[in-house]
């Protein structure tokens, strides 16, 4: 493979990576703010 | 009345703004990677080499990961105060994240440049190590449904785990490693073997980095912050 190749591979597991973060941060919130809005009301 | 917010629980706005400044930082930062600094020699990899501006970044993101995991370590054993877990706790799954990203970009580059992705030698053993005790910390944390006792025990580890910072970092200067030594400060331009446009593209990415690291951290406290308030809700029902 070429240094470019390997250079791409590179930068897509980096993005990839803080995606994967981003994504599952955003999935908790999400989770969290729909329990949060069935609790508030009975509370 | 409301009550008065915690410090270290970021505002919504702040965190908007914070998000954008890193975002920005790390578009601008590419462009000094890919359009200012200069392929390197052949040696260290020619074009492959520009992984150098992601991969050292990356990792002081998680060396100020595990300070903070340390700092909030510290404080949470001294004064049992949830909010010094959360702190730690959040730091130790950034940090993580930044380690993998060390761990996955270290030998893409190790390949076509050393002929083989991992070497057991001091520096990349003890990063591993470094990354597997986080991941032990973060594991340990869902073992226990008492949080106290899980803060406490987690703490301990935080603060043992932090030994082995330094030791990650200065590995290259205490044994002989495959792994390229890094730049003194002292004599930055020689030591680095680095030009002036390199120096500003890796700087940019560095600062590109912390940003980042702080933005992550806001949003996951503010993660943990919720999640609290969810848990005091049932508990409370």
């Amino acid at each position: 493979m070429s240094e470019l190749t390997w250079l791409f591979i590179a930068f897509l597991a980096v993005w990839a990576g803080l995606g994967i973060y981003l994504f599952s941060l955003s999935a908790r919130q999400k989770r969290l703010e729909r329990r949060l809005s069935d609790i508030e009301p009975r509370s | 009345m409301r009550a008065p917010e915690s410090p270290i629980v970021p505002r919504e706005r702040a965190l908007t703004r914070l998000g954008i400044l890193a975002w920005s930082s790390i578009a601008v930062s590419l462009f000094l990677i890919f359009f200012v600094a200069r392929e390197a020699d052949a040696t260290m990899g020619g074009e492959l080499q520009r992984i150098f501006y992601f991969h050292v970044p990356a990792a002081w993101a998680a060396y100020l990961a595990f300070g903070v995991v340390f700092l909030g370590s510290v404080a949470y054993l001294r004064t049992g105060a949830r909010r010094w877990d959360l702190l730690a706790h959040s730091a130790a799954e950034v940090g993580v994240l930044f380690t993998s990203l060390v761990l996955i970009t270290g030998p893409i580059w190790a390949k076509p440049v050393w002929g083989t992705y991992w070497q057991w030698d001091a520096r990349l053993t003890s990063a591993l190590v470094m990354w597997l005790t986080y991941v032990g910390y973060l594991l340990l944390r869902g073992l226990s449904t008492d949080p106290s006792r899980t803060g406490r025990l987690a703490a301990v580890v935080g603060l043992i785990g932090f030994v082995n910072v330094p030791i990650v970092h200065f590995s290259v200067q205490w044994w002989r490693t495959l792994h390229p030594s890094g730049p003194t400060v002292a004599n930055l331009e020689q030591s680095s073997g680095l030009g002036p446009p390199e120096l500003i593209a890796f700087f940019a990415s560095l600062i590109a980095f912390t940003l980042l690291f702080a933005w992550l951290m806001a949003a996951r406290v503010r993660l943990g912050r919720l999640s609290d308030r969810v848990d005091q809700l049932e508990l409370a029902l």
